[in-house]
């Protein structure tokens, strides 16, 4: 198994360098095109939740991200230092014209995570929340 | 004017050439500004674009509240597949429709 870790402040300009880290490493995984693109989308998602909704914004409260590939597995786990979550919201969220009337504009992330990984799970408790993301090489990637 | 939107106008026609390549919690607070010059045909350029997430998703659906208040019609171009991909999943394409650059010549 390998390993990688990561540990941001909780701000938004730090998701870059996981997403872009996230990048580099779909790539040497052996992950299409499209796939490191959807890599980097669910990845962008679950920090950005960790950063508001998990630590509130508060730069002090770290996002620990954790990579670790194993045979053909894609493992990354996403933890703040948050209360925990009481009920993440996993539903299908799409923008429709009573969300644009009532200025829903948010919310999309835990939606767009379920469709772009190939599974996932969200553990909660009040020393924060951890959600982990798993991707598996297919065949058909180079 | 933003530096993360680049404007460009004839007629009723504004063109803004999105210039971050993420739209993103870093840039939205930015590009959500401008929707409150849009005119009655508006069209985001993605073409620069490389990145887009739900925290992009919503500063673009700034645009497409005010387009509906107002009765202006926004259209997205140069959309990438993984971008059009994600739109779909959201129904973005419902509100925001592809237009080509060809068809946006038609108003110069």
């Amino acid at each position: 198994m390998q390993r990688i870790e990561l540990s941001i402040p909780s701000n938004p300009i730090f998701e870059r360098v996981v997403r872009a880290s996230a990048a580099e490493l779909g790539i040497a995984f052996g992950f299409s095109d499209e796939r490191v693109e959807d890599l980097k989308l669910a990845i962008s998602e679950a920090v950005n939740n960790a950063i508001d909704h998990g630590n509130h914004g508060e730069v002090n409260k770290l996002v620990a991200v954790v990579f670790e590939i194993d045979g053909e597995k894609l493992e990354i786990r996403i933890s703040d230092q948050g209360s925990g979550m009481e009920h993440p919201d996993i539903s299908r969220h799409v923008i429709d014209e009573q969300s644009l009337e009532s200025g829903h504009l948010r919310g999309f992330g835990l939606y767009l995570i379920s469709e772009l990984v190939d599974d996932y799970e969200v553990n909660s408790s009040q020393k924060g929340t951890v959600l982990t993301l798993r991707l598996y090489r297919r065949e058909e990637q180079s | 004017m933003s530096d993360i939107i680049r404007r460009e106008e004839f007629g009723d026609v504004a063109v803004l050439h999105i210039t971050s390549t993420s739209v993103d919690a870093v840039s939205a607070a930015a590009i959500a500004a401008e929707y409150e010059q849009m005119r009655p045909i508006t069209v985001l350029d993605f073409s620069e674009v490389s990145f887009i997430n739900s925290g992009g998703i919503s500063a673009l659906l700034k645009f497409v509240v005010s387009a509906r208040k107002s009765g202006y019609k926004l259209f997205a171009m140069n959309v990438s597949p993984h971008h059009q991909k994600i739109f779909k999943m959201v129904e973005m394409s419902r509100f925001m429709p592809p237009i080509d650059e060809r068809d946006l010549a038609e108003f110069r």
